[in-house]
C-alpha cells in the first residue's frame, strides 16, 4: 500500500496547526461563522443537523489495520463510538465537537489519513476497483493510477476552484466494480491491439438532479498521458463551467450543452496545445507502483478440503461462503465482503469494535488490506479459503457475517434527514424496514441479486437513480414522501449496462415504501422467466407488472 | 402561527433553543413567540452570538394531539434526534416531553425549511 514520504506528513502537519489556529480565532470570535465555514468545510468538517460531522477521506477506499484501529479509537473517544462509510468511501464521523476536530486531524495524519479535498469545488476523494489487485480480470492495479491522480490533484492550484466538486472513479478491468459511468470523469484501463495500456476516457457522468450517464470522449489514451490530458478536461470544464447557477455547474451539464463531440475537441485542441509536462515521469510512477506490488500469495488448490468440510458442518458458513466470497486470481483464495448491512441495522454503519474486529482479521488472514466499497461494505481482499472459517467466526462474533451481499437487504442508503442538514426524507428506517422484510435469508436469497439504494434528496449520495429498485426521498409541505424508480444499473457485473431508473408512478408516504418494495418483488418473482434477476425482467418485461402491482389498489394520494 | 428560535451551539453543533434568557437543549424548554414582530427581534438579536450559536433561525410551531411541537418534520427530528439511533440526541433522555414530541405528526405544511436552504 502507498505510504505517505516526509513531504506528505509534513504538509499535513502544518494543514492541522493551520487549521487549529483557525479553529481557535473561531471560538474566540475572531472569525465570523461566514468567514470560518469555507475553512472548516476545506478541512473536511461539515455542520449537520445534531452536530458537527467530518468527511474523512479513504483514498481508492484502501486502509490497512493501523488506518483502521485510530479509525476506531477516534470514533470511541471523540464521537459515540461509531462511523459511517459512505458511497465516496469515505468515512463519517457524525457527531464532532469542533475543538476536537485539529486533534483528530493530527492523529488521522499519524497514519497517513486526512479529511483533505472532502469537500468543496475541488477534485474529491478518488474511487477504484475495490477488487484491484485480488481479481483476476484485471490488467492492472487500478490503485496505482488512482494514487497517481490522487498526488496529482491534491492541492492543485489551478483546480482549486473549480464550477463545481469532480469525482473521478477508475477500473482497470472489463468489469466495472467501481461505477465509472456515473462519475465526473471515468476511466476505464485496457490493453489495446498492441498490447500496450490504454485508458477510455468517460466524462459527464454524474447523478444528483439531472442524471446522467458519462459518454467516451476518447476511446484510446496511452497511460503515459493521462495527467495531461485529465488537465486539458478539468481546463475545459474550469473555463467553461456554469458558476452562476449550483444547478447546472457540473462537467455533465457542460457536455449536455456543447454536444459530447464538441466538448471532445475542445479538450482535444487543449491537450494538442499542451506541452504535457504534466505527465508522470516513468520513475515516479514506477516509486508509486512500489506501493502497490501484488502480495506474493502462494498458490494453493481451488478447492480447499478444510473449507468444504467446515460448509459441510454448517449452513451458515455455506450461506456465507455462496453469497459473500469472490474468486481471488490467486488459486486457493478468495476475496471476502463484510456486510455492513446487518438486518435492521443502519446501513454503513460500523462501531469501534466492529472495525477493530475487521483490522484483526485483515492483519491476520488479509495480507493486512482493507478495502471499503462503495456500496458501503468492507472487504478483505486477499483470504486463503482454508482460513475462511476463522474469518467468518471471527466476523460471525462481531455481527459482521450477514450473507447477504448484492441481496435484497443490501441496501445502500445515505444518512437523509436524521443527519444530514440538506435532507428532505430519511433514508436510514427506510432501509432498515425493507431489510426486516428480508431478513429471512432463504427468502432473500430465492429472490436473488436486487440492489435497492436510498437518497434522502436529490443530491442521490445514496445513488437512486442507479438502482434496480432506487427511493428518492421528497418534501411535501413538510412531509416525507418517496419517490421510486425501476431499472437503474450502475453497470457492476451482472446488472448489465448501465442506466438511469425510470420513475415508477406518483410519490409514497412513508409507510407505504417498504410494502410497496414488497409489492415489486412479488410482481418480479410472478413474472420472472428461467435465470432471470429482477433487472433482467424489469428491463424485458417493462414497467407495467410493476406498477400494477404498486398503485393495483391506490386511493388517491 | 407561533414561532421558537433555534440554532446549533458553536461548540459541538448541538441543537438549541432560545428560552427567553438563554439557549436550552430541550425544545420543551424554548420561548414560543406569539408575535412575529418579537420573534424576529429575538432573532436579530441572536446574530449577534457568533460565539455561541450558529444560524439561528425561527421555526413554526403548533399544538399536535395536545402539546407544541414544530411543525416540519424536519425540526421534530432536530429537537429529538436520528430515529435510527434512539439512543443519540435529545431523546436519550426520555420522559413524557420527548415521547409527545416523537408522537406529533400531522400539522406539517410549510417547513420553514425553504429559508434555511436560502442561507446555505
Ligand atoms: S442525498 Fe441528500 S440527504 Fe442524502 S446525504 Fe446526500 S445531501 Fe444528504
Amino acid at each position: 500500500m502507498y505510504r505517505q514520504d516526509d513531504i506528505d506528513a509534513a504538509f499535513l502537519a502544518d494543514r492541522t496547526a493551520e487549521f487549529r489556529g483557525q479553529v481557535m480565532r473561531r471560538l474566540a470570535g475572531e472569525l465570523t461563522e461566514e468567514q470560518f465555514k469555507p475553512l472548516r468545510l476545506i478541512n473536511g468538517l461539515y455542520l449537520q443537523l445534531h452536530a458537527y460531522m467530518l468527511r474523512i477521506a479513504i483514498p481508492y477506499g484502501t486502509l490497512n489495520p493501523t488506518q483502521l484501529r485510530t479509525l476506531a479509537r477516534i470514533a470511541r473517544d471523540y464521537d459515540r463510538g461509531y462511523g459511517h462509510f459512505t458511497t465516496r468511501t469515505n468515512l463519517q464521523l457524525h457527531w464532532i465537537r469542533l475543538a476536537d476536530a485539529p486533534d483528530i486531524l493530527d492523529e488521522l495524519a499519524q497514519v497517513g489519513l486526512h479529511a483533505i479535498q472532502t469537500s468543496g469545488n475541488v477534485v474529491r476523494n478518488i474511487t477504484a476497483d475495490p477488487y484491484a489487485g485480488a481479481s483476476a480480470d484485471e490488467i492492472d492495479d487500478s490503485r496505482v493510477w488512482a494514487e497517481a491522480i490522487r498526488q496529482w490533484s491534491t492541492l492543485h492550484p489551478e483546480f482549486s476552484y473549480l464550477p463545481r466538486k469532480f469525482k473521478i472513479a477508475v477500473t482497470a478491468s472489463p468489469a466495472d466494480r467501481a461505477a465509472t459511468r456515473i462519475y465526473d470523469i471515468g476511466l476505464r484501463l485496457y490493453r489495446d491491439a498492441e498490447g500496450e495500456l490504454a485508458f477510455e476516457v468517460g466524462v459527464g457522468g454524474g447523478l444528483g438532479r439531472t442524471p446522467h450517464l458519462g459518454a467516451t470522449i476518447r476511446q484510446r489514451l496511452p497511460v503515459r498521458h493521462l495527467m495531461s490530458y485529465l488537465q486539458a478536461i478539468l481546463r475545459v470544464y474550469n473555463l467553461h463551467g456554469r458558476r452562476d447557477n449550483l444547478h447546472k455547474a457540473r462537467i455533465k451539464i457542460l457536455v449536455a450543452q456543447l454536444g459530447i463531440e464538441a466538448f471532445a475537441r475542445e479538450v482535444d485542441a487543449e491537450w494538442e496545445a499542451s506541452d504535457k509536462a504534466a505527465d508522470l515521469p516513468l520513475d515516479e510512477l514506477a516509486r508509486i507502483r512500489a506501493g502497490f506490488l501484488p502480495q506474493g500469495l502462494t498458490p494453493l488448490p481451488a478447492v480447499s478440503r478444510r473449507l468444504e468440510a467446515a460448509k459441510a458442518d454448517s449452513r451458515a458458513l455455506a450461506r456465507f461462503a455462496r453469497r459473500n466470497l469472490a474468486p481471488h486470481k490467486v488459486p486457493g483464495h478468495a476475496i471476502v465482503h463484510i456486510s455492513l448491512k446487518a438486518i435492521g441495522a443502519t446501513p454503513g454503519d460500523c462501531s469501534a469494535e466492529q472495525m477493530e474486529t475487521v483490522a484483526s482479521l485483515a492483519e491476520r488472514y488479509s495480507q493486512s488490506e482493507v478495502r471499503v466499497a462503495y456500496d458501503q461494505n468492507l472487504i478483505l481482499p486477499h483470504v486463503r479459503l482454508d482460513d475462511v472459517p476463522e474469518v467468518f467466526a471471527g466476523l460471525e462474533a462481531a455481527g459482521l457475517a450477514t450473507p447477504n451481499i448484492g441481496l435484497v437487504s443490501d441496501i445502500i442508503a445515505c444518512p437523509g434527514l436524521d443527519y444530514c442538514a440538506l435532507a428532505n426524507a430519511r433514508a436510514i428506517p427506510i432501509a432498515q424496514e425493507i431489510a426486516r422484510r428480508f431478513s429471512d435469508p432463504v427468502e432473500a436469497e430465492a429472490v436473488g441479486e436486487l440492489k435497492i439504494k436510498i437518497s434522502g434528496c436529490i443530491n442521490a449520495c445514496g445513488h437512486h437513480h442507479v438502482g434496480h429498485i432506487g427511493i428518492l426521498g421528497v418534501d411535501k409541505k413538510g412531509e416525507e414522501f418517496y419517490q421510486l424508480t425501476l431499472g437503474g444499473s450502475g453497470g457492476a457485473p451482472g446488472e448489465g449496462e448501465a442506466a438511469i431508473g425510470q420513475i415508477l408512478g406518483p410519490a409514497l408516504p412513508f409507510a407505504r415504501v417498504a410494502p410497496a418494495v414488497g409489492d415489486l418483488v412479488a410482481a418480479y418473482l410472478a413474472a420472472r422467466q428461467d435465470g432471470e434477476s429482477f433487472i433482467d425482467t424489469v428491463r424485458r418485461a417493462g414497467l407495467a407488472p410493476f406498477k400494477a402491482a404498486v398503485y393495483a389498489d391506490a386511493h388517491p394520494l | 402561527m407561533r414561532h421558537a428560535l433555534t440554532a446549533n451551539r458553536l461548540s459541538d453543533g448541538e441543537v438549541v433553543f432560545w428560552s427567553g434568557a438563554d439557549w436550552v437543549g430541550a425544545f420543551a424548554e424554548a420561548r414560543l413567540y406569539d408575535s412575529e414582530a418579537e420573534a424576529r427581534a429575538a432573532e436579530a438579536k441572536a446574530r449577534g452570538e457568533v460565539t455561541r450559536v450558529i444560524d439561528p433561525y425561527l421555526i413554526e410551531v403548533a399544538a399536535m394531539a395536545g402539546r407544541d411541537a414544530p411543525v416540519s418534520f424536519r425540526e421534530r427530528i432536530r429537537a429529538l434526534g436520528p430515529s435510527n439511533r434512539p439512543d443519540h440526541g435529545k431523546q436519550a433522555q426520555g420522559g413524557e416531553a420527548v415521547r409527545a414530541l416523537a408522537l406529533a405528526e400531522g400539522a406539517a405544511r410549510s417547513s420553514g425549511r425553504t429559508a434555511l436552504i436560502r442561507r446555505k
